[in-house]
């Protein structure tokens, strides 16, 4: 009953999807408005459909409605709640009809806010959303359908993989799907000003604060899917240059580099085309990056076991970059830049180079990630890259753009003067040079964890310069206090100043990269008799193992049994904490163990330790303990980066008044 | 600044990147070959580490004493492999039958793996990619 509901919903928001796509066609060549309407009434009729669609599986998941097959293959009646609603994007069929019920959110907004504007882009803006929809839609029709009936007797259901049981991998996916999803918006718009041929810099400012937030959803995706990592798969790190992880890096880097090369465009009326073509880049990865993880090329043993989905995909991305191409041939006359770049030592030129970095560290990761299906291809043998490489490869990239980082806001537009520069640039240098005299005498030794830290300092002093400046300028000019004048020089310039808090954000992350480079690892099998570790000034002490079941804690233990540990903690030998990791087995997964990771964490430090194994009648228990270092600063600077993005974000208010 | 100098400087900029991007990664470079194409080939190669995938022979699992070392026989195909890795967390989805992929250096008939990763079991084939990882670093 549900299947065919939920099934004919999709059917029909596919359906007027088509239709509100004819429609807006039928309309720029009869300019009638009622065709207009009519077209801009079904879209949001598909949309509405489609979020129906959705909800009708987040029911059927809610109620553990097993005859459906995808409830079975991702929930039981055991699963918790929250995870039987997270269930919506935990497999394929549901993740992609979630791509499409974000969208319609997406749509919705936008169709509703500009009802009654901008008539000659919204015909156009509307098309690209319908392409994206409907072929997302027919995938979920004739490919991978999440309301296909179950096959045979009704089981039990297999529940959801305990290893996606996980806070982050709540919000991960529809973070991720909102990232890759709200670039559709702009771009939808870019296509819309190449076909109107309204390519000045108004497309782009519309877009702005879509790509902003966007920009910062994805932003978090990255980073949790890292935290994630962290916590669920247990072997200590964060980053492991995965194809996956990859594929939500791919439009990240690019989105990057477009939302600092817009502001060029905004301000000087440069890099026209470079814009078009970066968005219509980011874009087109986004749907890159889904098939490259929902194909499986890249990761499955058996590559290229090409499915007719993987072959629709490929044609779908291979259909936007053909109109992308072509369409940047098409217009190429009207996408000369009216300005050009005077100096190297301009603004404008530390954004190209930024831009630069940026793109390129996205060919380096796709390279690395395409290299076994190249070498597959060329050479009969599938050849990886490690983790190493990319690091190796990516590092020197990273730091040159943590120099521009600071280098290019201090630079002036056009050209910079030898003593703006050195007005500019003397104190940070100087700063910077202490900063890693201090680092030295600390004891680091590493070439780039020092490197990295000289340049934190080097761009913290100029972005607190900045601050200074400003505050001081204020300061003489209003006789207010100053703390009114910090908050009054931030109200005037929320993008500007915004983008230096992403700023602090993204060093903090950076310093946060550099811990690792001075992890510990230790691998340890302690037991009643031999109870006793030592790694760096920290000893680890098994002061107890016990189980605790579903029966004796129904609330805690609802769907698994655990085996725990207690690990006592001594650091220079007086008592600093307690960690109870612990190992689960999950009763509606076939038995499936499950490791739940133990963790202090400090600003300096966590002490991640793994329970491996435990033998519950000798004591006998493996540990893999870690001392992370600096891990936190990675997770705090996300929280400046969207603290910052919030700020540039915020409406202006000259403009609203 | 006349275009070409810019055009000059970026295509000098553009070469210099993809120099470093395509140099020197042989040493990084992890063949993913077939066992039995190991033992019989793995002279041939230049490359030291290898990534080989198969089956965890059934009830070939065994540890040492402290449990921080794995011995298991993995197959593919006709051909096993003896394989030994030490940590004391393997990847959660571990056990008899499972596919997994290893990573590591051939050394007197025994596989080294350093890496040991466990394909999902295929009802989750769309998770496949997040496969669970154990002593990996970076």
């Amino acid at each position: 009953m549900i299947s065919i509901f939920g099934s004919s919903l999709i059917s029909l928001a596919f359906l007027l999807t088509i239709t509100s796509l004819g429609l807006n066609l039928w309309y720029l060549k009869s300019k009638d408005s009622r065709v207009y309407v009519a077209g801009r009434n079904a879209m949001i009729s598909a949309c509405l459909l489609t979020f129906s669609a959705g909800g009708t599986l987040v029911y059927a998941l809610y109620n553990s409605d097993l005859s459906l097959t995808y409830v079975n293959k991702y929930s039981s009646v055991f699963t918790p709640t929250i995870y039987k609603i997270s269930g919506f994007w935990a497999g394929m069929e549901g993740s992609l009809l979630f791509w499409v019920f974000i969208l319609s959110i997406f749509a919705i907004i936008v169709l509703y806010q500009n009802r009654n504007k901008y008539v000659s882009l919204m015909p156009w803006v509307t098309i690209v959303i319908a392409i994206v929809m409907s072929f997302f839609l027919f995938i979920c029709l004739a490919f991978e359908n999440p309301f296909a009936p179950v096959d045979g007797p009704i089981k039990m259901g297999s529940g959801l993989n305990p290893l996606l049981q996980h806070w982050a991998m709540l919000l991960h996916p529809p973070m991720l799907y909102l990232g890759f999803i709200g670039f559709t918006i702009p771009y939808a718009y870019a296509i819309a000003a190449m076909a109107t041929q309204q390519l000045d810099a108004s497309w782009i400012r519309l877009t702005r604060r879509w790509s902003l937030f966007t920009w910062m959803l994805l932003s978090i995706a990255v980073v949790m899917g890292g935290k994630w990592a962290y916590m669920e798969l247990g072997w200590g790190g964060y980053w492991a240059w995965d194809p996956v992880e990859n594929a939500s890096l791919f439009p990240w880097l690019t989105g990057t580099a477009y939302i600092h090369s817009v502001i060029i465009q905004e301000k000087k009326n440069m890099l026209v085309r470079w814009n078009m073509i970066l968005i219509m880049l980011t874009f087109t990865l986004t749907i890159f990056g889904t098939y490259l993880t929902r194909s499986g090329i890249v990761s499955s043993i058996h590559a290229f076991a090409a499915t007719d989905l993987s072959i629709w995909f490929f044609g779908f991305v291979m259909f936007l970059v053909s109109l992308n191409i072509g369409l940047l041939i098409y217009r190429h006359k009207d996408l000369n830049s009216q300005n050009q770049l005077d100096s190297f030592a301009s603004r404008e030129a530390g954004f190209v180079f930024n831009n630069m970095i940026f793109v390129a560290m996205m060919l380096v990761v796709l390279w690395g990630t395409l290299y076994p299906v190249m070498t597959e291809a060329l050479r009969g043998v599938q050849i990886r890259l490690g983790p190493t490489w990319f690091n190796q490869k990516l590092i020197p990239f990273g730091l040159v753009l943590l120099a521009l980082t600071g280098i290019a806001p201090l630079l002036a537009w056009r050209k910079t003067s030898i003593n703006s520069i050195k007005r500019n640039f003397s104190l940070p240098i100087v700063l910077s040079f202490i900063t890693g005299i201090i680092t030295f005498s600390l004891g680091i030794r590493k070439v780039y964890p020092l490197i990295t830290i000289i340049l934190i300092g080097f761009v913290l002093s100029t972005i607190l310069l900045e601050f200074y400046r400003g505050t001081k300028a204020r300061l003489k000019s209003s006789g207010e206090n100053i703390f009114n004048v910090f908050i009054t020089i931030m109200d005037k310039n929320r993008s500007r100043y915004g983008g230096y808090i992403v700023h602090i954000g993204i060093l903090m992350m950076f310093l946060g990269f550099t811990g690792k480079a001075f992890d510990q690892e230790a691998d340890v099998s302690l037991s009643p008799e031999n109870n006793t570790v030592e790694l760096a000034e920290y000893s680890f002490e098994l002061k107890e193992y016990w189980q605790e079941s579903p029966n004796s804690h129904p609330k805690k233990r609802q769907n698994h049994k655990a085996e725990i540990t207690s690990i006592d903690i001594y650091k220079n030998g007086a008592f600093y904490t307690n960690l109870k990791p612990e190992r689960r087995i999950y009763i509606d997964q076939n038995s499936q163990p499950h490791s739940e990771v133990a963790l202090k964490t400090t600003l300096n430090k966590d002490i991640y330790i793994i329970l491996g194994s435990l033998d519950l009648k000798t004591g006998m228990a493996t540990l893999k303990i870690r001392l992370n270092n600096l891990v936190s600063w990675v997770w705090l600077g996300t929280l400046v980066l969207i603290f910052g993005t919030l700020i540039a974000l915020l409406p202006n208010r000259k403009l609203d008044e | 600044m006349p275009k070409a100098k810019f055009i000059i400087a970026i295509l000098a900029l553009s070469l210099i990147g993809f120099g470093w991007m395509v140099i020197g990664f042989e040493t990084e470079e992890v063949p993913f070959i077939s066992v039995s194409d190991l033992i019989e080939h793995h002279e041939s190669y230049t490359q030291e580490k290898f990534r080989l995938g198969g089956n965890v022979l059934d009830g070939s699992i065994k540890y040492s004493e402290d449990k921080l070392d794995l011995f298991f026989e993995l197959k593919q195909g006709e051909a096993t492999l003896s394989v030994k890795h030490h940590s004391a967390a393997v990847p959660d989805l571990f056990k008899d039958g499972t596919q997994v992929i290893v990573e590591g250096v051939y050394k007197n008939g025994v596989f080294v793996a350093d890496n040991l990763m466990t394909k999902c079991a295929s009802r989750y084939e769309e998770e496949s990619n997040y496969e669970s990882k154990s002593s990996q670093t970076i």
